[in-house]
C-alpha cells in the first residue's frame, strides 16, 4: 500500500499486511498447541513463553504500529524491562531460599530473652506487657 | 463537537482549527502524538498489574507443579484456542477498522468495529460457557473449592490464578466493549476523517493489549505439561 494521508507523519499499513499477519499469528496458535504435546522437559514453559513472546511481538509490532513508532516502543519496552526485573528477581530469591534465614527458622529467636513469644510485648523494653520494668 | 469547533473558531480569529483539534495543541500530528504517549503510558501500568499476576502464578507454578497440571486438565484447552482464535481475528478487524479511519472511509470503520464487538461478544460467551462449568463442578478459587475426588491436593491454587487473572483479563474485554461502541457511535456521528483519528487509534492500541494478554494466559492456563 503507498497510500498516504494527508498527514504523512503516520505511516499506513494495509490491509494485505495486515491479513498476513493475521494468518502468522493463528499458525502461531496452532504450533503452540501442537508444541504442548511434545515434552521438552522442563523448557516446557520456556517453549509455551517464547512461542507467545514472538506472538506477542507480531502483535505490538504491526497492529499497534510500534514499528514505525520508534518512542512509543521504548516506553513500552521499558515496562517490560521493569516486569523482567520484577520477575526475574522474586524467582531468584524462591530458588536460591535456604531455611537458614531467621524467618524460616523453627527455634523461637532469642532476640528478646525473657520474653515468651506469641505475647505482646512491650518495645521499648523487650520485656512482656504488664511486667515491671526493667532495673 | 462541530458547535465546539465553532465556538473555539470565534473565541481565536487569528488561526483557523482542523475539527477535532483542541485549542491547546499545535497541530494535528502534535495532538494525536500527546494522546498515544498517554496510552502507552496507560498500557505499561496494566502491563504492571497482569505482570504481579502473573509472577504470583510463577511462583506458586514452580512450588506446587503437580497440584498445577493435575489442575489444568480440568480446562478444556478447544475452548482456549477457539477463543485465542477470536482475539485474533477481533484484534484483526480493530486494526482493519484504524486503517479505515485513517483512509476516511467511514463505512467500513463501523463495519468493522461493530464485528469487533460482535467477536468480543463470543469471546465472553465462550468464558461463560467456561466459568459455569467450573461452578458447577466446584473447581473455585482457595477456600470456595468444593471438586471431590482428587488424587493430588492443592489444585484449588491453580483456580485462585485461573479466575483472578482470566477474570481480570474478562473485566477487560467487557469495558473494551464499551470503549468500542463509544467509538462506533462517534464513527456513526461523522466525527472521524483521515485528518482525525485519534480516538480510534486509542481505543485499537488497548484492544491489543487485551489481545496480547490473551496470548500469554493461554498456554499458561491451558497447555501447562
Amino acid at each position: 500500500m503507498s497510500n498516504h494521508a494527508a498527514d504523512h507523519a503516520h505511516e499506513i499499513t494495509g490491509p494485505k499486511t495486515y491479513s498476513m499477519i493475521l494468518l502468522a499469528l493463528i499458525v502461531l496458535t496452532v504450533i503452540t498447541v501442537a508444541a504442548a504435546r511434545f515434552d521438552f522437559g522442563n523448557m516446557n514453559t520456556v517453549v509455551a513463553i517464547l512461542i507467545a513472546s514472538i506472538k506477542g511481538s507480531l502483535v505490538a509490532l504491526f497492529f499497534m504500529h510500534l514499528r514505525h513508532d520508534k518512542f512509543n516502543a521504548v516506553v513500552f519496552v521499558l515496562g517490560l524491562f521493569f516486569l523482567a526485573v520484577f520477575l526475574i528477581w522474586t524467582l531468584f530469591d524462591i530458588s536460591t531460599r535456604k531455611t537458614v534465614l531467621p524467618s524460616n527458622l523453627k527455634q523461637p529467636v532469642q532476640a528478646f530473652p525473657g520474653a515468651p513469644l506469641n505475647k505482646p510485648i512491650r518495645p521499648s523494653t523487650g520485656q512482656p506487657l504488664g511486667a515491671p520494668p526493667a532495673q | 463537537m462541530s458547535d465546539v469547533t465553532t465556538t473555539v473558531h470565534t473565541d481565536h480569529q487569528d488561526h483557523a482549527h482542523p475539527p477535532g483539534l483542541q485549542h491547546h495543541f499545535t497541530n494535528m500530528t502534535q495532538q494525536f502524538e500527546a494522546a498515544k504517549l498517554g496510552m502507552w503510558l496507560f498500557l505499561v501500568t496494566e502491563v504492571l498489574l497482569f505482570g504481579g499476576l502473573f509472577v504470583g502464578y510463577g511462583i506458586m507454578h514452580s512450588k506446587h507443579p503437580e497440584a498445577f497440571v493435575a489442575a489444568h486438565h480440568h480446562l478444556d484447552w478447544r475452548l482456549g484456542a477457539l477463543n485465542t482464535i477470536v482475539l485474533l481475528l477481533s484484534s484483526f478487524t480493530m486494526v482493519m477498522g484504524v486503517w479505515a479511519a485513517q483512509t476516511g472511509q467511514r463505512k467500513k470503520l463501523i463495519a468493522f468495529l461493530l464485528l469487533t464487538i460482535i467477536l468480543a461478544m463470543v469471546f465472553m460467551g465462550v468464558k461463560y460457557v467456561e466459568y459455569s462449568h467450573k461452578f458447577h463442578e466446584g473447581l473455585l478459587p482457595g477456600k470456595f473449592y468444593s471438586h471431590q475426588g482428587d488424587t493430588v491436593p492443592g489444585q484449588f491454587m491453580f483456580f485462585s490464578f485461573y479466575f483472578m487473572m482470566t477474570g481480570l483479563h474478562g473485566i477487560h474485554v467487557l469495558l473494551g466493549i464499551v470503549a468500542i461502541l463509544w467509538i462506533t457511535f462517534r464513527a456513526w456521528r461523522g466525527h472521524f476523517s483521515a485528518q482525525y483519528y485519534g480516538p480510534v487509534d486509542i481505543v485499537g492500541l488497548y484492544w491489543h493489549l487485551v489481545d496480547l494478554i490473551w496470548i500469554y494466559l493461554f498456554p499458561l492456563m491451558y497447555l501447562i505439561s
